[in-house]
């Protein structure tokens, strides 16, 4: 099991977000109730429901603006619920869309339950689904350079991150609404953030 | 009772210039028979762009990141698949109050008497209802442009979602 927080990757990621480029879009739980607390210097749109929808929500701005990148952040138990949606990204080939999996194991929002007992292989899924790339990444030392190879895979790309799980980590709340979102989201892509 | 003519596809192509004529750019859809007319017509065009989806849910999602960032999309599915989107609809597009557009095949409505589609045509209107979500039925022939453009500017103003209900007849 890994050893690295979800905090460090998502430090790693803030960090290599280039502003006119990136677009962010988290799905439910600890990424979205962490970046908000954290300078994302690109226009960012976080779920705070909608369990297994940030991928397909992220394709469609993919195809919608081809001249921005676009990643989704999602939980293994996210993607475990619309798996279905790696084969409709695969299908559609957006140049321009990073899919990365937070993958700890379990259902962190809601209490900790266990995933199914079953090892998913994400990586071989994607590749099966005509993802351009596919990779695990086992610590956040070597994010930076598997997010920079995903982001000129020439396809869709896919990131597995091995995650530790903590079930005291102080995650901070939700803090922002959903019409607060949207409006940021909106603002900041309209100033070409 | 002869079926719809499917051959013409003169209600498909009317859809399909109204949904152009209302900007619209992205067409998510995971087809029935129906639908299918539909999404054949949308392929010709060449101002559309056809995604196809493996679940209702993804295409009301992408719907809902394409006009997030000022595009029009337009999501074209079955009934029994707009049935299984209680919780995106609610739990992205009502809370989030994104504009989505929902074209949707009306199976098991009085003039679709097929035993296997008569439950969920029973439970289409009174679901939508229970959701909040505003719906139609389609106009017939040309009445139907004009419904669609209603559509467009009626979800944009409410940031909500619209479902019109389309008939064999209406789609052919």
């Amino acid at each position: 099991m890994s050893t690295t927080r979800r905090k460090a990757y998502l430090d790693a990621l803030v960090a290599a977000l280039v502003p006119g480029r990136d677009l962010l879009v988290a799905g439910l739980g600890a990424n979205a109730r962490y970046l908000p607390h954290m300078d994302v210097p690109v226009p960012c749109f976080a779920l705070c429901d909608a369990m297994g929808s940030a991928i397909p929500l992220a394709l469609g701005m993919a195809l919608a603006r081809g001249d921005r990148r676009v990643v989704a952040l999602e939980g293994d138990g996210s993607l475990l619920m619309n798996l279905g949606t790696l084969a409709t990204v695969g299908a559609a080939q957006p140049a321009n869309l990073v899919v990365i999996v937070f993958r700890n194991r379990h259902y962190e929002s809601s209490g900790g339950q266990d995933l199914p007992p079953v090892e998913v292989d994400f990586s071989v899924v994607a590749r099966a689904c005509r993802f351009a790339r596919a990779e695990d990444v086992p610590d956040a030392e070597h994010f930076r350079t598997a997010f920079e190879r995903a982001c000129v895979a020439g396809g869709p790309a896919l990131l597995v991150l091995e995650t530790a799980f903590d079930p005291a980590e102080p995650i901070p709340p939700y803090s922002e609404r959903p019409d607060e979102i949207r409006l940021s989201f909106a603002q900041a892509l309209a100033a070409g953030r | 009772m002869a079926g719809p003519d499917v051959t013409t596809r003169a209600g498909a192509r009317r859809i399909v210039e109204a949904l152009e004529d209302a900007g619209v750019t992205i067409i998510t859809t995971l087809p029935d028979t129906w639908i299918g007319w539909l999404a054949e017509e949308m392929r010709r065009s060449a101002r559309l762009r056809v995604v196809d989806v493996a679940s209702e849910e993804e295409a009301i999602a992408i719907a809902c990141g394409v006009n997030l960032t000022g595009a029009r999309a337009a999501v074209a599915i079955q009934n029994a698949g707009l049935l299984n989107c209680g919780a995106i609809v609610a739990s992205l597009v009502q809370l989030y109050r994104i504009p989505c557009v929902l074209i949707v095949s009306y199976r098991g409505n009085e003039r679709d008497p097929v035993y296997y589609h008569v439950p969920k045509g029973r439970m289409t209107e009174p679901t939508l209802q229970a959701w909040g979500v505003r719906h139609a039925r389609a106009r017939a022939g040309e009445a139907v442009t004009a419904q669609i453009a209603e559509a467009y500017v009626w979800a944009d103003e409410e940031r909500a979602p619209f479902a019109l209900l389309f008939s064999a007849e209406d789609l052919a």
